[in-house]
This record gives structure tokens, C-alpha cells and sequence, in this order.
């Protein structure tokens, strides 16, 4: 049997191994290899450096454990830019599994880093349900379908609501979103609406679709996946999960060019022998 | 070393070992985390739904006085009548409601979200005249590639006519572009799947056996 009949009857496991490998050594022994920041992430930096001292960001955790890898450290690194910035931030998700994710964020980022003081820097509503009808009436009367925080601490016990009714009064949304309800909700019911601005970070998977809203203009910023991520942890100066991971993905991602690569020489091989 | 993870941790980390063993083979460890998912998911969609949805939206306001709760509830119900012959046509009622709703809104969303923006986005540079005037080379040879890939795409899937001649070399560009578009999705599968990896790896190595910080 040659080489090209034995590669051809490769045990996959071998391939799985190898992903494995390639993913591992660089948690170990980091490339530093370089991330270049792409325009719909610096939009979004730019556009919250342009923001007001104290205007609202509305932060929507439409995501689950599952996409945490490649939207939780986005959702940090936003966070942070924030609070840099000194900016109010409004928490809520259309993900129930989502609601730990953005407490444990707000942990880390509002108490622990930037000691920010909750229900005058920041709030947190947790899980909202109703998808597209939630949408709609945020955007009409935030008090309305927001009546009590993570907490159940009711709206009107929340100095930083008292000038936050509607959607005029959120100066950017930002949707961490990696299925239904997500972004796409928000750009319809949400923005179409009420425009604003709006921006998402998604998941790789995710990201592709969304490219056409920010040439319309209905999307001022995305993140795509823990590139992204990456780029924007850039951005604030962080060495977060994201930006260790690059290395990770870069050797995977040589691993599988390789590996597509030589199965096409494969299979061209074994079509000329026929 | 390993002793300073607390049980949850442990349990999390046997549990990604159990599912990643399936690589290897099917095999007992994999089934126990395959049941304990799928019985954990089932369980906790079901509290979910009645704190989330049933609870407060309406037994919480009928018990409250709110009597017309009783509406949808009934329509719930009739939900269950397709499980009956005899009273199957009754599923018709709750049905048109939802489709009706549901209707309402998707129009709605698909043309102010979607069609309309699109519309103006791909055909507006154009019509603005700023190919080439106030926007840059490479910014305006994107609007074209953009329109063309558009075009080219709604020829491949416009099937009452043969493809052949004009329609045919169309639909043949938007092959490539449908293509490119596949491409670009599959490569951000990739990364999206090797996140995925590095997130669990990182896991175990971080706060499971604590031999990275």
C-alpha cells in the first residue's frame, strides 16, 4: 500500500489528536503571534469613545454557557472600556442560562475593578422574556417591562432609571447574541423602530450574516467571535481569554489548512491513478 | 494541586472528559453525560417555562383579579385537543391566533429590518452618484462587486426561465459568489469550533488542574 492509498485510510481519531495538540501547546507556550484590529470592531471602540460622560450603554446577554468562550471575554472588554470611560451600563438578557454570565462579568469588571457603585453605574434586569414583544416596549417604556432588577429590587429604588424611560435615552445598544432571540430581534423590532445605535459581537458562527447591516448602517460596530474579541481586548489594553486564545486558533487553523490541502492533493492523486 | 478544586469544578471537568471520550468511541462515560444532559435540560426548560412564562404572565394576574388571563389560558388548552379526534378542529382557534401574531410581526420586521434597508444599501451608492466622486477607488469597486454579487445570486435562483445565454452566465457568477459566501461561513465554523475547544482546554488546565494561570 502507498502513501498517498495509506493517508487516504486515515484513522480520523489521528486528525482529532492533532487539533488537540495544536490547541494546547500554544496554552503553554504562547506565539504572541500579532492581532491586527479590523474597521467593525475599532467602529464600536470609537463610537463609545465619542459617547458622553454617563450616557447609557445597554448591554444584551443573549447568550448561553456554550458561547461563553467567544462572547464572554467581548462582554468583559466592553465593560471595561465603559467604566473607563464613565459610562452607565444597563444589563439585561433574552437568555435565561445568560443571567449568571452577566452577573459574574459585572463582578469582575464594575465591583472588583472599577469599584462602580450598582443601581447608580450600572443595573442589572437579568432575564427578560417575550423576544420581539419585550423589544418593542423597551424601546416605548423601559420602566414598563422592567419593573424590578436581577435583584427584585423595583425600578423606581434605581437612581440610575430616573432618566431612563425609553429608547431615546439609551445612547448605544450592544447585542452579545449567539442565536434566536439575539441581535436579529434587535435590528428588527428594536432598530427599526426606535433607530439608535446598535451593535453586536456574535459568535463565528454568528458573524458572517451580519456583515450587510453594518454596510446599511443598521449595525455601527461587530465583534466576530474571540477574534474579535481579541481585537478589542486590543483596543482597551487587556490581555483577556480571547487574546491568549489567538494563538491557539492561529496553529489550529494552519493544522487545518494543511490538513484540507493535502486531503484535495489526496484525492486528486487517487483520481489520476484511476 | 488538584485538591484545591471544589467539587463543581470536578464535576464540570469529568463531564468534558466524558463527552470528548466519544472522539475515541461510544462509550459508557459518554452515554451518563449524554442522559445526565438531556435529563438536566428537560428539567430545567420545564421550571423555566412556569416561573418565566406561565407563573407571572398569567396565573400570578388571574389569581390577582385579572379575569381575562382566562382567555389565553383557555386558548392553551385547546392546544391539547388535537390529541382527540373528535375534538381536533378545535386546535384551529389558538393556531390562527398564533400564525396571526406571528405574521403580523414577521412582515412587519422582514421589511422595515430587513428588505427595504437592504435595498437601499445595495442600490443607493448608486443612485447618489458617489461611485468614484466622494468615495474612494476601492470603496466604490465594493459597491459594484456588492450589487453584482446581488444580481448574480437572484439570477441563480430564478428558476422559471432556462439558464442559458445572459440568465446562464449569471447564474453561473453567482455560483462563485455563493461560493465565497459558503467559504467564508465554513472558515468561521472552524474558528467558532476550535473556540469551543480552546474554552474547555482552557478549563481544564486553569481552574481544574491549575497548571496555567
Amino acid at each position: 500500500m502507498g502513501v498517498v492509498e495509506r493517508l487516504s485510510r486515515l484513522d480520523r481519531r489521528y486528525i482529532f489528536l492533532a487539533v488537540a495538540i495544536a490547541v494546547t501547546l500554544p496554552i503553554f507556550f504562547p506565539i504572541g503571534l500579532p492581532i491586527e484590529v479590523t474597521a467593525p470592531v475599532k467602529q464600536l471602540y470609537d463610537v463609545i469613545e465619542d459617547l458622553p460622560e454617563r450616557a447609557v450603554v445597554l448591554i444584551s446577554i443573549d447568550y448561553d454557557p456554550s458561547g461563553a468562550p467567544e462572547l464572554q471575554p467581548a462582554t468583559l472588554a466592553i465593560l471595561r472600556h465603559c467604566f473607563k470611560r464613565n459610562l452607565r451600563v444597563l444589563v439585561l438578557g433574552m437568555w435565561a442560562p445568560g443571567v449568571p454570565l452577566g452577573m459574574k462579568a459585572l463582578e469582575e469588571i464594575a465591583e472588583n475593578e472599577f469599584h462602580r457603585q450598582y443601581g447608580i453605574d450600572y443595573v442589572n434586569f437579568g432575564y427578560r422574556p417575550g423576544g420581539a414583544i419585550f423589544l418593542i416596549n423597551l424601546g416605548r417604556d423601559v420602566h414598563d417591562v422592567c419593573r424590578t432588577d436581577v435583584y427584585g429590587t423595583p425600578v423606581e429604588d434605581l437612581p440610575m432609571m430616573d432618566d431612563v424611560h425609553s429608547a431615546s435615552d439609551i445612547a448605544l445598544v450592544i447585542s452579545m447574541s449567539m442565536g434566536v432571540p439575539g441581535s436579529d430581534q434587535w435590528i428588527w423590532y428594536y432598530h427599526a423602530r426606535y433607530r439608535g445605535k446598535l451593535a453586536t459581537a456574535q459568535t463565528a458562527i454568528g458573524a458572517p450574516r451580519y456583515y450587510p447591516y453594518l454596510q446599511t448602517g443598521q449595525l455601527i460596530g461587530l465583534i466576530g467571535g474571540m477574534k474579535g474579541a481579541a481585537e478589542y481586548e486590543r483596543l482597551v489594553q487587556t490581555r483577556g481569554l480571547a487574546t491568549i486564545g489567538m494563538d491557539s486558533q492561529s496553529a489550529a487553523h494552519m493544522l487545518i489548512i494543511g490538513f484540507v490541502i493535502l486531503g484535495n492533493f489526496i484525492f486528486w492523486m487517487q483520481k489520476r491513478k484511476r | 494541586m488538584l485538591m484545591t478544586s471544589g467539587p463543581w469544578v470536578w464535576i464540570a471537568a469529568m463531564l468534558t472528559l466524558a463527552i470528548y471520550s466519544f472522539l475515541y468511541k461510544d462509550n459508557p462515560f459518554y452515554k451518563i453525560a449524554e442522559y445526565i444532559f438531556v435529563g438536566i435540560s428537560a428539567g430545567y426548560w420545564a421550571i423555566f417555562l412556569w416561573w418565566n412564562y406561565a407563573y407571572p404572565n398569567l396565573f400570578e394576574p388571574l389569581a390577582k383579579g385579572n379575569y381575562l388571563n382566562i382567555i389565553p389560558i383557555g386558548l392553551g388548552l385547546m392546544m391539547f385537543t388535537q390529541l382527540f379526534r373528535r375534538t381536533a378542529w378545535l386546535v384551529r382557534f389558538p393556531l390562527t391566533f398564533v400564525l396571526g401574531v406571528s405574521l403580523g410581526l414577521q412582515i412587519v420586521a422582514a421589511v422595515e429590518g430587513d428588505m427595504v434597508p437592504q435595498l437601499r444599501g445595495t442600490f443607493s451608492p448608486f443612485s447618489r452618484g458617489v461611485l468614484f466622486g466622494t468615495a474612494d477607488f476601492w470603496t466604490s469597486i465594493g459597491y459594484i462587486v456588492l450589487l453584482v454579487g446581488v444580481l448574480s445570486t437572484l439570477i441563480y435562483f430564478f428558476f422559471s426561465k432556462e439558464h442559458k445565454g445572459f440568465l446562464g452566465a449569471g447564474a453561473r457568477i453567482g455560483i462563485y459568489f455563493l461560493m465565497i459566501a459558503f467559504g467564508a461561513s465554513f472558515g468561521y465554523t472552524v474558528m467558532a469550533r476550535i473556540s469551543l475547544l480552546f474554552g474547555r482546554l482552557h478549563f481544564l488546565f486553569s481552574d481544574w488542574l491549575h497548571v496555567i494561570k
